[in-house]
């Protein structure tokens, strides 16, 4: 009876073991399948043109071929996309939060009337996309003379209802005594938004921005809408008119191509990998709203 | 007769705000109007200018342009507009729907998957999640090259397995495959992730219960995790018919919403006739429909779920 008892545990523990190693095998399996484009471009970027066209794919470049890097950049401005992406995503990034917190802060504590119903309307633009009403915003954008401006691409974008309606939620939560102490010792509006509901909301700020920052990084559409010479073209764009560069020659100068991509994506994965705690925990506040 | 009545008090007595707490309201009412400035002048202008647009001739070599009424109406659903409309709106609704069948249904199999406690298994979860991370147009010119006919992986791959080349991106027939691809690559760890995290929050006291009943742990899922999860299920559904019905991005770098318009998605159309052909006043009158077909459809999906989604209480 015991020995039953004691094989029926073995058998269990067995089980278990082999659930495991499955479980570790499908997972890593599916990670590689998942990571292969990316190691795919690292790799294709360190090829000669005659080693990227083989008919059988090397998985490892037989020397690694660093010039790719250098004549990407020699037939797209890399850097002045960089330069472009930076300000517009400080800029967007900036304003959204500065001009989100204060509104945030009037929705959430502020005593006006009509509130509720104002706030309905920052509700209505989370269902209005840019991509339906680019049109006349194109249109208004020229009238201003903003086609190939930093003011073109980053103030249509100043301020996100989706920030709002997230710091409104996290400001609400804050107890209304700490406001009260803070105003009967003199402090004004900019004082309570910044110096107390900011600090004591820090980790949602930091995940709001953390988004703005990658929407920003990455946004295409509306850059592409707005702007017509690479002057103020973004890295978004700019690995798309890297290829576009080699009209016709894509196909045997992809070891470049995919040199652009890797110093396009590169501080996109770095500022993952460092901040991804805050990303994780913006998007599971996101989903429990 | 006239009565004097200034002496007399009226019936409805008026509260008397003090002139502090007026100012008050008047400073927490400038902290939200510069955001209500911005939404009245980039989103609620241009979204009535729009429909305004829609009824002119307007085309953006002319600087001038005339009301026409309703001509760019009936060139949508009575006219040469028609067909390419309704095959862009089938094009945009099927992608829409494989990309919300792979986010839900793929992310809650890539959750169950990857729900395990432990260091190499958070590592790994990051590294399923991040490609949502990285610009859809540089992920695009990185599958472009995986996909290409001649010397792209995925070709060799099949290869080995003795599949013939496939033209990926250069055929009707594949085009929109290809792009899925890119999307499901993109989407399926966004989707474990926020399943992960709301099954995290689920009462350990649920599953003892069921396992006390004796129920099996394709059971415990069926009955317990799956009907808990109904609002992530939602959360999940209505941001990705959104993000989904937007989709530009990948359509404007790999196939230019070809080959024969057999990638020509809602947005990318719009696009075209923007900034292709000039016609701005057809673009709005397709932009204006689609804005009405995706408040329905939200509005429609919200009143739905709303009487089948479980909460947990």
């Amino acid at each position: 009876m015991a020995t039953d008892q004691n094989a029926r545990n073995a058998r269990a523990k067995r089980l278990r073991l082999l659930t495991t190693i499955l479980q570790y095998a499908v997972a890593t399996l599916v990670v590689a399948v998942v990571m292969f484009p990316i190691f795919w471009m690292i790799i294709s970027s360190l090829k000669t043109s005659e080693e990227l066209l083989r008919p059988v794919p090397s998985l490892w470049p037989e020397r690694f071929h660093w010039r790719n890097y250098a004549d990407a950049l020699r037939m797209a401005p890399f850097g002045r996309y960089f330069f472009n992406t930076v300000v517009m995503t400080a800029g967007i990034m900036g304003l959204q939060l500065s001009i989100g917190s204060f509104a945030a802060y009037g929705f959430a504590k502020g005593r006006f009337p009509g509130r509720d119903v104002l706030f309905i309307l920052v509700l209505g633009a989370l269902m209005i996309p840019i991509q339906v009403t680019f049109v006349p915003i194109y249109v208004m954008v020229a009238k201003l003379g903003w086609i190939n401006t930093f003011a073109g691409l980053i103030v249509p974008n100043a301020v996100s209802a989706y920030m709002i309606f997230m710091l409104r939620q996290t400001f609400k939560s804050v107890d209304d005594s700490f406001l009260e102490a803070a105003r009967l010792e003199g402090m004004g509006r900019f004082g309570l938004v910044f110096k107390i509901l900011v600090p004591m909301c820090k980790p949602t700020m930091l995940t709001v921005g953390i988004i703005a920052f990658i929407d920003g990084w990455n946004s295409y559409f509306w850059p592409k809408m707005v702007t017509t010479t690479s002057a103020r073209r973004t890295i978004a764009q700019g690995v798309y008119e890297l290829k576009r560069s080699y009209a016709g020659l894509e196909t045997m100068n992809q070891n470049q191509i995919m040199a652009g991509a890797v110093m396009a994506v590169v501080p996109i994965i770095i500022l993952f990998i460092v901040l991804q705690k805050y990303i994780l925990t913006g998007f599971s506040k996101a989903a429990s709203k | 007769m006239r009565v004097d009545t200034s002496a007399v008090p009226s019936g409805r007595t008026r509260i008397r705000v003090p002139r502090y707490r007026k100012r008050e309201s008047v400073k927490d009412f400038l902290c939200v109007a510069p955001a209500l400035a911005f939404f009245a002048v980039f989103v609620y202008y241009p979204l009535a200018d729009l429909f305004r647009i829609g009824f002119t001739n307007w085309n953006l070599i002319r600087d001038s342009y005339k009301f026409v009424g309703l001509k760019n109406y009936k060139w949508l659903f009575h006219g040469s507009g028609l067909g390419t409309w309704l095959s862009s709106l089938r094009i945009t609704f099927s992608y829409t729907f494989w990309e919300i069948a792979i986010t839900l249904i793929g992310g809650m199999l890539l959750a169950a998957l990857f729900n395990r406690e432990s260091k190499a298994f958070a590592a790994m979860r990051s590294l399923v999640f991040m490609p949502k991370y990285i610009a859809v147009s540089t992920s695009a010119i990185v599958f472009m090259w995986i996909l290409n006919d001649q010397y792209g992986f995925m070709n060799y791959l099949l290869g080995l397995f003795g599949v013939a080349p496939v033209s990926w991106l250069n055929s009707e027939k594949t085009a929109f495959t290809s792009l899925l691809i890119l999307t499901g690559w993109r989407v399926v760890g966004y989707g474990m992730m926020i399943y992960l995290s709301a099954m995290k929050g689920i009462s350990k006291d649920y599953y003892e219960a069921a396992q006390l009943d004796g129920a099996n742990g394709f059971q415990r899922f069926r009955f317990v995790t799956l009907p808990l999860l109904s609002p992530t299920t939602l959360f999940l559904f209505v941001t990705t018919f959104i993000a989904s019905m937007k989709v530009f991005q990948s359509v404007d770098v790999m196939t230019d919403g070809g080959p024969y318009e057999s990638t020509n998605v809602m947005v990318y159309w719009i696009y075209d006739l923007a900034f292709v052909q000039f016609r701005v006043d057809r673009a709005a009158v397709v932009a204006g429909v689609f804005f009405v077909i995706l408040l329905a459809f939200t509005a429609a999906t919200m009143k739905i779920s709303n009487k089948n989604v479980h909460y947990d209480s």
